[in-house]
């Protein structure tokens, strides 16, 4: 994969730049002026990790997302919310190219990672899904150590630092050291399903990729488990950007910056209906149907 | 349609749509939230009734009725301390959101400026008790219209709080500067009487407390417009200004 555009300032510019008044009021006005499908939060430019252009994703004949503008803005956790069936997981499979490996899967449209065509040609997609890691809704250890879970990633990756130090620093990251750091010899699948989630985390965070994206991480998880991983991800924030589909509507409330609410067509094709920031959504929505979505209405 | 799997896993990756739109998803909710509205409803309906027997007390002497208003007043603030914790007990339950959230927000602080607007008609049946305790002065004649000002303003914020009627919301403020105007006019008759008729001084004060706890009243009136405004948009706005 060619360098990315700006990707050096990824880890070299901590300093986030806070959403002024007027991007938001921009916001505002685009969301009150607009169709559904063009609602787009406005993002300083240098900010936008993921700028996706009218992205429609198919599998076979069937479109199951359809032209989806949005654009993730870096260190903050994006949530996606919407009901079953709308495209959720499909739009974040497509945000580090998964469905690659599904046969039949295409995409149309353009999504752009640090102003780079993601899906273009000379694009090597294992490069892509190093930097934009992802956990999914089970949690899925190798039936390996606690260790060499942590290890697999840079071993294939051709790490050539201390490993020991990079398996501390990632399960640190992942607030998980405490827990196992007397048992690393252990295999993985002794550990309790949210720590089991942690580690797969620590698994993702190991190969240092900018982006993690979250499948449903707590759909299997109790709730202190769930807490845990929400206040992780506030954590993590501070050095990776985070996008999370989520079923959990007061998940999404609790624990993201911005929320994108997904809607079906007639068509069962899912659509953007509204991206605004967390709190905005979630008390003065500006879209009718996202309103009847959160309160219960539908869905 | 395509049933396409996840080659790792084997799980779908197009779940089935979901169920549409179900009636009985929030019967629990809306009825919850229906009896607090009524309740509020309720509560200001006592309010405007205090408001209404205390300036009846106080034009025709009835230190009887002003006594009523007094005591009635604890059932006032019982009534909203069952709203606060029937409101209470809907956010702890029902984690509502947007405008449901917005409506519930609303109808506590609602509530708040109503159980305060009672303490005005029962510090205005005191006053009215003091000035019955004195030699007969006539009532300053801005005194009755500001209290029926109060009691319009009041009927109106709540009808704009039931319609969530935001431009109705806004009539109730505008409304304001009329008893901001009328105080003032009190306040200069007042200083006029305690200058021409120095032993009417202490009717001359209750007098003007009497308006002074009027005026007060509106700019509560306002903040419930201000609820309503809140409610309907999503912007707090401040509309004493």
């Amino acid at each position: 994969m060619e360098p990315a555009r700006g990707d050096t300032a990824v880890r070299d510019t901590p300093t986030i730049r806070v959403m002024t008044d007027q991007t938001l009021d921009e916001a505002e006005r685009i969301a009150s002026a607009g169709e559904p499908e063009s609602v787009a939060v406005a993002i300083e430019p240098d900010e936008v990790i993921f700028d996706l252009q009218s992205l429609s994703c198919f599998y076979g004949s069937f479109r199951a997302v359809r032209d989806i503008g949005l654009r993730v803005p870096r260190n903050k956790i994006t949530a996606i919310i919407g009901p079953s069936g709308c495209g959720k997981s499909t739009l974040l499979r497509s945000f580090n190219r998964m469905n690659d490996l599904v046969e039949g899967a295409r995409i149309e449209g353009t999504i752009l990672y640090h102003g780079v065509d993601l899906y273009a040609d000379g694009v090597d997609p294992v490069e892509v899904r190093r930097r934009i890691g992802m956990v999914f809704q089970k949690p899925n250890p190798f039936p390996k150590t606690i260790y060499d879970n942590v290890a697999f990633g840079p071993r294939i990756a051709g790490y050539k630092g201390s490993m020991p130090e990079l398996v501390e620093q990632s399960l640190r990251r992942a607030a998980l050291w405490d827990e196992v750091k007397d048992k690393l010899g252990s295999i993985a699948t002794s550990l309790s399903g949210g720590q089991q989630q942690r580690l797969c985390i620590a698994r993702a965070i190991a190969v240092e990729p900018d982006v993690i994206l979250m499948d449903e991480p707590c759909s299997a998880l109790d709730p202190i488990a769930t807490l845990k991983i929400e206040e992780l991800m506030r954590e993590l924030k501070e050095n990776y950007t985070i996008v999370i589909v989520t079923h959990n509507m007061q998940q999404a409330a609790r624990a993201s910056d911005f929320t994108a609410f997904l809607s079906m067509g007639d068509d069962r094709a899912g659509y953007l209906v509204e991206m605004a920031p967390t709190q905005q959504l979630f008390t003065s929505p500006t879209n009718r149907l996202t309103e009847d979505y959160i309160t219960g209405r539908f869905g | 349609m395509e049933r396409a799997t996840d080659p790792t896993t084997g799980e779908l990756l197009v779940e089935d749509a979901a169920e549409s739109a179900h009636p009985s998803a929030r019967r629990t909710f809306d009825r919850q939230l229906d009896q607090v509205k009524d309740d509020v409803l309720r509560l200001g309906a006592r309010v405007e009734e205090a408001l209404e027997r205390a300036g009846r007390a106080l034009a025709e002497r009835d230190s009887e009725l002003a006594d009523a208003v007094r005591w009635e007043d604890a059932e006032v603030n019982e009534l909203q301390r069952g709203i606060n914790a029937e409101i209470a007990s809907v956010i702890a339950t029902q984690a509502p959101v947007a405008r449901d959230i917005r409506e519930l927000l609303s109808l506590y602080h609602a509530a708040a400026e109503l159980e305060r607007i009672g303490d005005y008609a029962v510090n205005i049946a005191k006053l009215a008790q003091q000035l019955a305790a004195e030699p007969e002065t006539p009532i300053l004649k801005q005194i009755p219209r500001m209290e029926q000002i109060c009691r319009e303003q009041l009927r109106a914020a709540m009808r704009s709080l039931v319609d969530v009627s935001e431009q109705e919301a806004r009539q109730v403020a505008l409304r304001d500067d009329e008893l901001d105007h009328l105080y003032n006019s009190v306040y200069e008759d007042a200083l006029q009487l305690m200058s021409v008729a120095p032993e009417r001084a202490r009717q001359a004060v209750h007098m003007l407390f009497t308006a002074h706890h009027l005026e007060r009243l509106g700019d509560r009136v306002t903040n419930i417009g201000e609820d309503v405004v809140y409610l309907a948009t999503g912007q707090i706005e401040d509309l004493n200004n």
